[in-house]
């Protein structure tokens, strides 16, 4: 099987046997935050430091008890050199119930350190929260390739997680600072996850096309390729926000003085600058991935393909362009991930998005409000990467099962 | 009928074959056998155009292939490479069909022929039609390539090096097939190869090449018994050459009437003589009865007769 990242048989009869390093790291990782570190703080309002409480404090002995059992049993499983399939999904189990547990704990802290008495009084989040939530994700990753298992699965698990999370969150978590946060600007969310979302689609939109149609140029003239590259690697090196202001004074000035580009709608700030800023830097992982995907073609395949009298065109659609799709979509994977975060910082040149959460939250020091923005923003990311991870897997398994 | 007449190469300035004039018979089995690099794999795509001869003439059946468009020659023109070159994003019985399809023939008839090949190449329908190549063995994956090659019936089959990324036992069986399957459909084959065991065994006609020129061409036989230098002789195997011709030779076309004693070893007419020679060094005895297949003695094989004679063998005829 070239296409999976699966360890190779080797590695994995290597692996079998012995204690997995990995998941007894990251559970004494999680078990060392959660018995050390404060998991949740509280604040008497949006304005005042909160003051941290360690995990006894906020779900009682028997929480902690109750929370440390599956990372003990991880630990354990980890250690044992009883390194079967079995195994790793009893592991994978205890990490899955780890993360249903997390918002509960929430609940409970709400419930024990919350005096309802102070309706500005709210929770956030703690670092042993943060770590644990971290480390939990790793171990996923970890046995996700131990087991061999599909991207979709993986993604279907994150998945429940999160609707359960957001279930938890909007039932029971009133108290937890983000979802005040959500609350107090619930149309303004649900309209900067619009503009995100559209921001990006249109940059890897874009791009795909543009992307393809350099490809293909570049391809058909040879002499252009290291130019090309040279050129996209420069843009690509370029940071985010001197790009976003390098665009500003030439597009304030079309739209300045051509009145049809104004009609357009094209400014110094706003979307247009971050538009352009977005595809150009979508374009080099775009382009690259297919070109490489195209060229990386078997020539045997194609040789064949030739002899045994396809047209180029023939040979083209049906062979070149089925065997790099996998590679294709790994490009437009790549850049999707890389837009829905780079969009965020086109919030500093008036483009909407999540993006102004962040920064407002900044200036105002209130660090609920970033999260209010970031963590949509990675849920996204990951969503999307997953997704068109597990479409890329499906196309690749097209030709082994059917 | 292929011929090449006075046919040159030119890759930028270099020769990669030079003035190279061959003619290979309707129905015969050409190997065309040399180190890398002599221009033997550059001569076979030249017949099927993947390449432009630079000079010379190159006609099928009388007709210069130059009058044929590229695409449509193909078409007509079995090719088989070595690393199989199936379409990885195909099935079996997709990648068989291929040729047929592009010919647009009916969908009816590209399955019935598809269904008909893998029956002649020993690949069972049910098990395999629905597989993808990467799930085939090496073997199994060559049988495809082979069927791809023969799906739209052509006259010419072009051959490069097919069997020389398997395994040797793999490699004799697909050989004993491609026998077995030119006995019964008479294609032109001309087919590359630098194992010269490979091409004595299955060649009707051996063309040895080198530096991108013809150093002889012949039958197999011929070859062994005089090979034109010391080129050609250490290609053939220099000290081996004697049994190499040994086994290219039956029994029975060196077996004279049975005297009135019998020797007791006892080789079948259709063995050949490196075995009878091996069964006489086994035994300590220098002769043998000569036996058909219902075990009656036809005659007998002398180790003195075999020695004085090994110049003038009868020819072999070809398994046909």
């Amino acid at each position: 099987m070239p296409f999976t990242d699966a360890p190779p048989t080797g590695v994995q009869a290597w692996i079998k046997g012995r204690p997995n390093g990995v998941m007894m790291v990251l559970a004494i990782v999680m078990l060392a935050a959660l018995w050390g570190l404060d998991s949740v703080s509280v604040a008497a309002n949006r304005i005042v430091a909160g003051s941290g409480h360690a995990s006894w404090e906020a779900f009682g002995w028997v929480g902690v008890a109750l929370a440390s059992l599956p990372l003990l049993l991880v630990l354990l499983l980890a250690w044992a050199p009883t390194s079967s399939r079995l195994n790793l999904l009893l592991q994978l189990g205890a990490i899955i119930l780890l993360l249903i547990l997390m918002p509960v704990g929430l609940v409970v802290a709400s419930h024990t350190l919350i005096d309802p008495q102070l309706p500005q009084a709210r929770l956030s989040a703690g670092a042993a929260f943060w770590v644990v939530l971290f480390c939990a994700m790793l171990a996923l990753v970890e046995l996700r390739l131990r087991l061999a298992l599909p991207r979709l699965w993986i993604a279907l698990v994150m998945l429940g997680v999160a609707l359960l999370w957001w279930l938890c969150a909007s039932l029971w978590l009133d108290r937890l600072a983000l979802v005040q946060e959500f609350q107090a600007r619930e149309a303004a969310f649900w309209d900067a996850l619009r503009e995100h979302l559209a921001m990006v689609s249109i940059a890897v939109g874009v791009s795909i096309v543009l992307g393809i149609i350099l490809a293909l140029l570049i391809r058909r003239y040879r002499g252009s390729q290291r130019a090309a590259f040279a050129l996209l690697n420069f843009f690509q090196t370029i940071p985010s926000l001197a790009l976003f202001g390098l665009l500003l004074a030439p597009l304030a000035w079309i739209s300045a003085n051509v009145p049809f580009a104004a009609n357009l709608g094209i400014q110094g700030i706003g979307y247009t600058p971050a538009l352009l800023a977005l595809v150009i830097y979508s374009l080099l992982p775009m382009v690259r991935n297919t070109f490489v995907a195209l060229e990386a073609v078997s020539p045997d395949v194609l040789d064949a393909a030739t002899g045994m009298g396809m047209y180029p065109s023939q040979r083209f659609w049906q062979v070149r362009v089925p065997l790099a799709l996998p590679i294709l979509l790994e490009g437009i994977r790549i850049t999707a991930v890389q837009a829905i975060g780079l969009t965020a910082v086109a919030a500093l040149i008036g483009a909407g998005g999540l993006g102004a959460f962040i920064f407002q939250g900044l200036g105002q020091a209130a660090m609920d409000m970033v999260l209010l923005g970031a963590l949509p923003i990675l849920l996204i990311a990951l969503i999307v990467d997953s997704g068109l991870g597990a479409l890329g897997e499906a196309l690749r398994q097209g030709a082994s099962d059917d | 009928m292929i011929e090449l007449r006075d046919v040159s190469k030119f890759f930028d300035q270099t020769p990669a074959v030079e003035a190279l004039t061959l003619s290979i018979p309707k129905g015969k089995f050409c190997a065309l056998v040399g180190t890398s690099g002599c221009g033997k794999s550059t001569t076979l795509r030249m017949i099927n155009r993947l390449l432009t001869h630079t000079r010379g003439q190159i006609e099928l059946d009388g007709q210069s292939i130059d009058a044929y468009d590229p695409v449509l020659l193909r078409r007509r023109i079995g090719y088989v490479i070595q690393n199989t070159g199936l379409f990885p994003h195909w099935n079996v019985a997709r990648n068989i069909g291929l040729v047929p399809r592009l010919l647009k023939w009916p969908t009816a008839q590209v399955n019935q022929r598809v269904e008909e090949l893998m029956a002649l190449l020993g690949l069972p329908v049910n098990e395999f039609a629905h597989k993808y190549p990467h799930q085939l063995s090496g073997g199994q994956a060559q049988r495809v390539g082979v069927a791809r090659a023969l799906a739209a019936d052509p006259d010419i089959l072009l051959m490069d090096e097919p069997f020389g990324a398997l395994d040797p036992i793999t490699r004799e069986k697909l050989q004993e097939m491609l026998m077995q399957l030119q006995a019964r459909l008479h294609k032109t084959i001309v087919f590359v190869t630098h194992d010269m065991d490979e091409a004595l065994r299955l060649a009707d006609k051996l063309v040895v090449m080198r530096d991108g020129r013809i150093v002889q061409q012949g039958t197999p036989l011929s070859l062994l018994q005089k090979p034109s230098d010391a080129f050609v002789d250490s290609l053939l195997g220099g000290l081996e050459r004697g049994l190499k011709q040994a086994s290219l030779t039956r029994v029975k076309d060196h077996m004279v009437p049975p005297g009135a004693h019998l020797a007791a070893p006892r080789v079948t007419t259709e063995q050949t003589l490196r075995q009878a020679l091996s069964l006489m060094l086994r035994d300590q005895c220098e002769r043998l009865t000569v036996v058909d297949p219902q075990d009656e003695p036809v005659g007998e094989l002398s180790l003195d007769r075999l020695v004085k004679e090994a110049f003038h063998p009868k020819e072999r005829p070809r398994d046909d």
